[in-house]
């Protein structure tokens, strides 16, 4: 993914080290959830560290790092920053 | 407008605590209460109920705990206590009022479930604790603007440096919580309509409590059946997406409370870099061998430090026994005390510096913020197991005992995924296990080198471990198929800070835990060495008698120490071989000779059902060896000698030692874990099932490793 391309994606195809601002958070039971913890439209998150193998993701948003499965993040449709 | 109503069924006052996850709440509970704390249950649900009690100018307070939640929606078990308890669902007693406590650096999030909490209508005051790092991170929160718009008392502290602490005694004390006016209008998401009904139906107070009420109806089972059909039938008539309500609740909630954030914070901050210890933890190879050097650490620790107290405890109440034995006048009475009542609580108590030890380093881990970071980087490699990341931390503690283990596992909120961990762990090779390996290892494998460095007996012993992890995961893997929930596996956790863990906190932890376990399950391992012991003692009376004077007879005729002894320990043998216990071990050497067991062994299996450990202790009474049973080479040596009266042959060959290892490294054997376990999933029926399964799992295994060797 080239760096300034706004394409619309979801958080888990966000490359390491880059950021994102949140457009919404699609359907799904554990949509609650993560709005809950703080995932809203409009809140931007960097994608800081990646567990080897496909394991889960750690977002750092505002003063937090989150951690979620990928399959979670990519609940979360973000535009590249 | 500080309210002073005071229960009515007491003087007592009932306060409750909630919070967020990892935002202090223990360490202000801890300061309240101190030790005066007590662990009780909810009824139905496998979570702790945790209260305390502190006195101020002769009034009493009693402070109760509520799990950490990030909503009034429950998502786990622990979540849905707060909904209870806070709900006045009739099997609870609501509190009088509540202190909410938010993280500093968390405001948004912490108000999230402080705004619901006003809603209900509940006398609340907010606690913003943390205010060091808030500090640090140049966060300044103006209070009187947070309050004016709330309505509710609002102080700031510093938990962890005890800063602002007595500020909360205060407050409680003056009971200055207030029912505050309504945050957000639910009547912009739901239709007043509906909410009278369930309001009328149910003689609520207002709107939110209705709106709680629909939510919960359904799901709820502390709710009667008749009344969450009700509620089901009213949703649908009134068409009425729950759903719908709830995520456009959680989007109104969340606007207003930025609005108000914006308002009431300043932040002089950049966006936050990554931590340089991240960069390690984190780190796709260096994370997973720092994991593996602390648990080297960890464990290093807990079987030198452990084994220190586990001896004096292990002599103490020996020596109570004796001096109980020779003190009181001899009789069934004295010999159920000293033999049975003693060792028993003994064998619980011996269980302590373990339990201890590896909580305190377990709060140790978590307090630090380490533990997310574990969990973050093993969730992937246990997922294809039916197991969570957090699944690690019990099953890691298994290898030092399975009863810590089973207790850790209660982190983890999806139940199939408890569950799985709970009947797994103890599979883990555990330190009780160890003699049993060490023994039979030097009887049957030579102490030679392979390949120019590889010690023989210790492969064996690394192979023994392997083979219980191997069990693990098939039978996780097995499990993960047969177990059903509705709850959906995610993994959504903060990543704490790190920070400097709270000692005080971690000594409460490990004090907690022991109590928990000794009073707990004490109980249950006490109940089930009385039996063992009766069994173990007794026999057809008049074939017990006709030994004892036996023996008596042949000791009239000797004068010799050594004589005397051997005549002894043969007495005790025969003794035991026909006690209650000795005729179940001859009843079941058909079932064990498939094993390559004879009877004598089968008699140390059903003793050692107690604990793995008291194999040795049996073999050593039965095949006579008296003396000092403590030493390894004694044992050793009588067993190499024994031969097995089936087939001629020396009863501990390379067959049946191999054999029953592996037995070992499968079957339950340990009462305290099978407590453990029912304490822990609150019914007997899965240590139960779980025992069946081991013993089943043990034998065959046993039989394929006997037919191999044989």
């Amino acid at each position: 993914m080239r760096l300034g391309d706004s394409r619309p994606m979801t958080a888990d195809q966000l490359p390491l080290n880059h950021s994102g601002k949140i457009l919404e958070i699609l359907p799904s039971p554990l949509k609650i959830n993560l709005m809950e913890l703080g995932f809203l439209p409009g809140k931007y998150l960097t994608l800081h560290h990646k567990a080897p193998s496909g394991g889960p993701l750690a977002f750092q948003m505002d003063e937090t790092l989150l951690a979620l499965r990928s399959k979670e993040a990519a609940l979360i449709r973000i535009e590249l920053i | 407008m500080a309210e002073t109503t005071l229960s009515k069924s007491t003087q007592t006052t009932r306060i409750a605590i909630i919070g967020n996850p990892n935002v202090g709440k223990s360490t202000i509970f801890n300061y309240l209460t101190g030790l005066n704390q007590k662990i009780g249950n909810y009824p139905g649900v496998t979570v702790d109920k945790k209260t305390g009690f502190f006195h101020h100018n002769g009034e009493h307070f009693e402070i109760l705990d509520l799990p950490g939640t990030y909503s009034l929606f429950p998502n786990s078990e622990d979540e849905i206590i707060a909904h209870r308890v806070l709900n006045n669902t009739h099997l609870e007693t609501r509190p009088d009022y509540v202190l909410m406590v938010i993280d500093s650096t968390q405001l948004s999030r912490g108000l999230f479930l402080a705004t619901q909490l006003i809603d209900l209508g509940i006398n609340l005051a907010i606690v913003l604790n943390m205010a060091d790092i808030a500090e640090k991170k140049s966060i300044e929160i103006r209070t009187f603007e947070l309050f004016k718009n709330l309505g509710v008392p609002i102080l700031q502290t510093d938990a962890r440096n005890q800063k602002g602490l007595d500020q909360i005694k205060n407050l409680i004390s003056q009971r200055n919580f207030t029912q505050a006016p309504t945050f957000l209008n639910i009547l912009e998401v739901i239709p007043e309509g509906l909410l009278k009904q369930v309001r009328d139906k149910f003689d609520l107070e207002n709107n939110y409590q209705a709106y709680q009420m629909i939510r919960f109806g359904a799901k709820d089972k502390a709710i009667l059946e008749a009344v969450r059909i009700w509620l089901q039938q009213l949703c649908q008539t009134e068409k009425f997406n729950l759903e719908e309500a709830q995520l456009e609740e959680t989007k109104i909630r969340y606007a207003k409370i930025t609005d108000l954030v914006n308002k009431s914070l300043f932040k002089k901050t950049a966006p936050k870099p990554k931590s340089n210890l991240d960069r390690l933890f984190l780190h796709s190879v260096g994370g997973y061998l720092v994991f593996l050097a602390i648990l080297l650490i960890i464990f290093q620790a807990i079987f030198s430090w452990a084994s220190y107290p586990m001896d004096w405890i292990d002599g103490f109440f020996a020596d109570l026994g004796g001096w109980i034995q020779s003190s009181l006048p001899d009789g069934p009475l004295t010999r159920l005390l000293a033999e049975g009542v003693i060792p028993g609580i003994g064998g619980v108590v011996i269980f302590i510096p373990q339990i201890a030890l590896l909580f305190g380093f377990l709060a140790i881990l978590e307090d630090t913020g380490y533990m997310s970071r574990v969990v973050f980087l093993m969730d992937r490699w246990m997922r294809p197991f039916g197991l969570h990341g957090k699944s690690i931390v019990p099953l890691v503690s298994g290898v030092a005992c399975a009863i810590p283990g089973v207790m850790a596992a209660r982190n983890i909120s999806n139940w199939k995924e408890k569950m799985i961990t709970i009947l797994v762990t103890p599979l883990m090779s555990c330190s009780a296990r160890l003699p049993v390996y060490i023994i039979l290892i030097g009887l049957t494998v030579p102490d030679e080198t392979v390949a120019g460095f590889v010690n023989l007996q210790a492969l064996a012993l690394l192979g023994l471990y392997l083979l219980g992890i191997l069990g693990v995961l098939a039978t996780s893997f097995i499990l993960k198929s047969i177990l059903k929930t509705d709850e959906k596996s995610f993994l959504m956790t903060e990543l704490p800070s790190y920070r400097i863990p709270r000692w005080g906190d971690v000594g409460i932890t490990m004090v907690e835990k022991s109590k928990t376990f000794v009073l707990e399950a004490g109980k249950v391992i006490l109940a089930i060495s009385i039996v063992l012991w009766v069994l173990a003692s007794y026999g057809p009376p008049a074939r017990m008698d006709e030994i004892r004077s036996q023996g008596e007879a042949r000791l009239e005729n000797v004068l010799e120490e050594e004589q005397i002894a051997e005549i002894e320990a043969e007495t005790s043998a025969k003794l035991l071989e026909n006690s209650f216990i000795g005729i179940m071990g001859r009843a079941i050497e058909p079932v064990i000779k498939p094993l390559g067991y004879d009877w004598k062994i089968g008699i140390a299996l059903i003793t050692s059902f107690a604990a793995r450990e008291v194999f040795i202790s049996t073999m050593a009474t039965i095949y006579s060896i008296g003396g000092d049973v403590e030493d390894d080479l004694t044992i050793r040596e009588k067993l190499d000698q024994q031969i097995n009266a089936n087939t001629g042959e020396k009863t501990f060959n390379k067959a049946t030692a191999f054999s029953l290892m592996v037995f070992y490294v499968f079957a339950m054997q340990c009462m305290s874990t099978l407590a453990v376990v029912k304490r822990e999933t609150k019914s007997w029926k899965w240590p139960l099932i779980q025992t069946i399964y081991m013993s089943g799992l043990a034998y065959l295994m046993a039989f394929i490793t006997f037919q191999i060797f044989s």
